[in-house]
């Protein structure tokens, strides 16, 4: 889409002229004390150092560490429960296969 | 305390802000006042502008703590001062206290002047103002306080997208987008101003 009335150079030019004229009369200095009581009533602000905003930081800053390592322990224990699942499963396979001595030299009966 | 305003920097009284002293936060204000009106001043009604500027430096009081003391405070304020008119302009058109005058024949006259004017042409800036004025608040009044205070910026105010950005704490990204509908939507009102021009020859 073009711009065609919106970009003409005369158009622009006017509506930034009238944009930036647009003095507004002189304020008084009635709204820096009005400010000023409204901040006052606010009170001094609760994150002047102390421990916590301190402890704050640090909790956000080790956050991506923590999920981390959360993340690296259940692989772990993930790989370590399927390690110790196929170990049984092949300690019962090997149980399974192996031939008793009765069997192998058909001693039955 | 004017004098007192002016010796220490920046970072010492945010630093004697945040141990606690409150009166402290007046040099802030006496120092930057007149950046922050100058900004508010652009953007909002002039019967809001005092209002506008105390909401803005309660704000950046509120804010201090977040202040990293990486940039200038000024810029800083500016951010805050910005976001306060977009937050004025929000508000305004919930509760729809923007007046939007209707546009008349001299408006489209004008328009129709403007832009049909050959480039060897050397416009008065100052030629019928008022009608420049009037036709781009009702225009503005038309959108949203968003594509308002995106327009003012970018189109008005010549600042690039990542300033835009930086000022109303958005990403580069919506604000391209954002700016290039606003734009469209303006071209849109503009040539509807054109077109009633047109019907009445």
């Amino acid at each position: 889409m073009r711009f065609r009335v919106s970009e003409n150079e005369f158009l622009k030019k006017a509506f930034r002229h009238a944009y930036t004229s647009k003095g507004g009369g002189d304020t008084g200095e009635g709204w820096q004390s009005q400010a000023m009581r409204r901040i006052r009533q606010i009170g001094p602000l609760k994150s002047a150092a102390g421990f916590w905003p301190a402890f704050e930081g640090m909790v956000w800053r080790l956050a991506p560490v923590s999920c981390l390592l959360v993340l690296v322990l259940t692989l772990f224990f993930v790989s370590m429960e399927q390690d110790v699942d196929s170990d049984y499963l092949g300690t019962m396979a090997a149980e399974v296969e192996k031939p008793s001595l009765v069997e192998l030299f058909d001693l039955e009966g | 305390m004017q004098n007192d305003a002016f010796r220490s920097s920046d970072a010492d009284i945010v630093r004697q802000v945040l141990d606690g002293n409150v009166n402290a936060f007046e040099s802030v204000v006496l120092r930057h006042r007149g950046l922050v009106l100058s900004i508010v001043k652009k953007h909002v009604p002039e019967d809001a502008v005092e209002e506008t500027t105390q909401e803005a430096f309660v704000r950046a009081y509120q804010s201090l703590p977040t202040f990293k003391g990486t940039g200038h405070l000024s810029q800083w304020l500016s951010s805050i001062a910005v976001r306060t008119c977009y937050d004025y302009w929000r508000k305004a058109y919930r509760s729809r206290e923007i007046p939007i005058s209707a546009l008349t024949e001299k408006h489209s006259q004008w328009l129709e002047e403007t832009i049909s004017k050959m480039p060897e042409e050397v416009p008065d800036e100052r030629e019928r103002q008022m009608e420049a004025r009037e036709i781009l608040n009702w225009a503005l009044g038309k959108l949203s306080a968003g594509d308002r205070m995106i327009l003012e910026l970018v189109y008005l105010e010549g600042f690039s997208v990542k300033e835009a950005a930086e000022l109303l704490g958005w990403t580069k990204a919506n604000v391209k987008v954002r700016s290039f509908r606003a734009r469209m939507k303006l071209e849109q009102l503009l040539s509807i101003v054109k077109e009633q021009e047109r019907r009445g020859r």
